[in-house]
């Protein structure tokens, strides 16, 4: 059987991966441009500092990376000669000296790693720039690692350099980048005063805004038809659950293809994803399973039996109720009521077995809609299966 | 200095090749990847910077070399080593 793909170009969903377009940020986009607009018209007279916060997978490094990306093509089209670099301190642990001599290799690729202090890199790598005539900006990805090591006199010769190249081209301009600004909070006055003048904050991403993304992406990376709206909604809830995380939602994209991809098939389900997300999530504790009521492990039988056979993304409580009537019947046991059912939904939730959400109906009122996306139906089931057995002996 | 004299030398030319391979090098790192001394290695560099291929730019104690972009001398080494690499690979 010749290979066949849901993907049309899985790097889309790479994590280095930076999109033309961020969904939802141009708002942030324009400030940063405004922000540094001064590079494009008179870069020697001015740098710049800015801040950029946000939790974790809300585009904080596409952002200044596409940003670093625009603004550096827009430089060279007016014959200014600037570099964008993006460093992740973590990477070096926080320590200043090899961030800086990461900067400096932009000019001397094989500069020596050692024996040079963060001060002496810092002069050389402001002497490379007055050499070449260039402009840069250094954004420090996780800056707060920076702080942790380096505490308040790396920030202060870092954002003070200027005042001791008196009558000289400002050259370098930094954009630090951190989830918050308590790491901050914790330099000496002198320090922050320099810092905590431009900061822009990337709230959390809605639901509605991760659909849009995981959409964008979806239709630069899978094939026509192979990801459905449902899918995409799946997804989205769950990337929504992990404080809005967009990242997060790509990467499981890529997972749950990949989960399609090794069935050979052409489309992605939810059963895809569920796998997908076991495998980096444990929804599936054991201990608190085996501490359920009967009833309440009939029920979650039941919605393993109903998205193993439907293929759904999510289920109404009545259809799962139809199917825990079904369960009841094989196990030859009457079955609760329709009030003690919705109990159990909202108590399996709570565990974060389940997802049990009140959406307004069809047709008229409300309804409680059910979803299963951490755990794969598949294993959900045959761990039921085995507990009420081993219960019944 | 006469192009025969620049040129006849193997360690300047192995030198040339480096540099324009890796971009940019100190004495050190040269004479290491030359296998050579310091001292016969930067005598070397001294004779490329001096007839305007190389160009040296120093860091505090450190002394980088790379192509000198400014000059058609420089342009026709790194041509003649372009070419030479692509038709002997």
């Amino acid at each position: 059987m010749p290979y066949q793909s849901v993907f049309k170009d899985e790097s889309k969903l790479d994590i280095n991966y930076i999109p033309q377009k961020l969904p939802h940020r141009d708002k942030e986009h324009r400030l940063l441009t405004e922000f540094f607009s001064f590079i494009l018209n008179c870069p020697d007279r001015m740098s710049q500092r800015v801040i950029v916060t946000g939790e974790v997978g809300t585009g904080k490094t596409a952002l200044t990376q596409r940003f670093g990306a625009t603004l550096t093509s827009e430089a060279n089209k007016r014959g200014t000669k600037f570099r964008y670099v993006h460093v992740n301190c973590r990477e070096y642990r926080g320590s200043l000296a090899p961030i800086l001599h990461r900067a400096l290799a932009v000019f001397e690729p094989s500069f020596p790693a050692r024996g040079y202090s963060a001060d002496e890199l810092l002069n050389f790598l402001l002497k490379a720039l007055d050499t070449e005539n260039t402009y840069m900006i250094l954004s420090l990805d996780e800056f707060d690692s920076l702080v942790e090591k380096e505490g308040s006199d790396a920030v202060y010769k870092l954002t003070r350099l200027q005042e001791m190249r008196q009558g000289l081209p400002q050259r370098l301009s930094f954009i630090f980048i951190m989830r918050n600004l308590k790491a901050v909070e914790h330099l000496d006055e002198s320090a922050k005063s320099t810092l905590q003048r431009s900061i822009i904050n990337l709230e959390r991403y809605g639901k509605g805004q991760l659909i849009d993304i995981l959409n964008d992406r979806v239709a630069m990376s899978f094939e026509l038809g192979a990801v459905s709206e449902d899918v995409i909604d799946l997804v989205a809830d769950l990337a929504y659950s992990q404080t809005g995380n967009a990242r997060f939602g790509i990467e499981m994209l890529w997972r749950a293809g990949k989960y399609a991809d090794s069935k050979n098939s052409d489309t992605v389900d939810p059963e895809c994803v569920r796998q997908a997300v076991s495998a980096i999530i444990p929804g599936l504790r054991r201990s608190e399973l085996a501490s359920l009521g009967l009833h309440e492990k009939l029920f979650l039988l039941a919605i393993a039996r109903f998205f193993k056979e439907s293929n759904e993304a999510y289920a109404s409580l009545s259809e799962v109720e139809n199917a825990y009537a079904v369960i009841c019947e094989e196990y030859d046991i009457h079955p609760n009521s329709h009030t003690q059912i919705w109990s159990y939904a909202q108590y399996l939730s709570s565990l974060g077995v389940l997802k049990a959400e009140v959406v307004a109906a069809e047709s008229r009122g409300r309804q409680t809609k059910l979803s299963l996306p951490t755990v794969p139906a598949v294993e959900l089931e045959k761990e039921m299966t085995a507990t009420l057995q081993s219960e019944r002996a | 200095m006469e192009l025969e004299d620049v040129f006849s030398s193997k360690p300047r030319m192995k030198i040339l090749k480096l540099i324009y391979t890796l971009g940019s090098l100190n004495v050190s790192d040269v004479a290491r990847r030359v296998k050579m001394n310091y001292a016969s290695t930067a005598g070397h560099l001294k004779v490329l910077e001096n007839e305007g291929i190389l160009q040296e730019r120093k860091y505090g104690r450190i002394r980088m070399y790379r192509l000198n972009e400014g000059t058609a001398k420089a342009k026709a080494v790194a041509t003649l080593i372009e070419v030479w690499e692509k038709t002997n690979p």
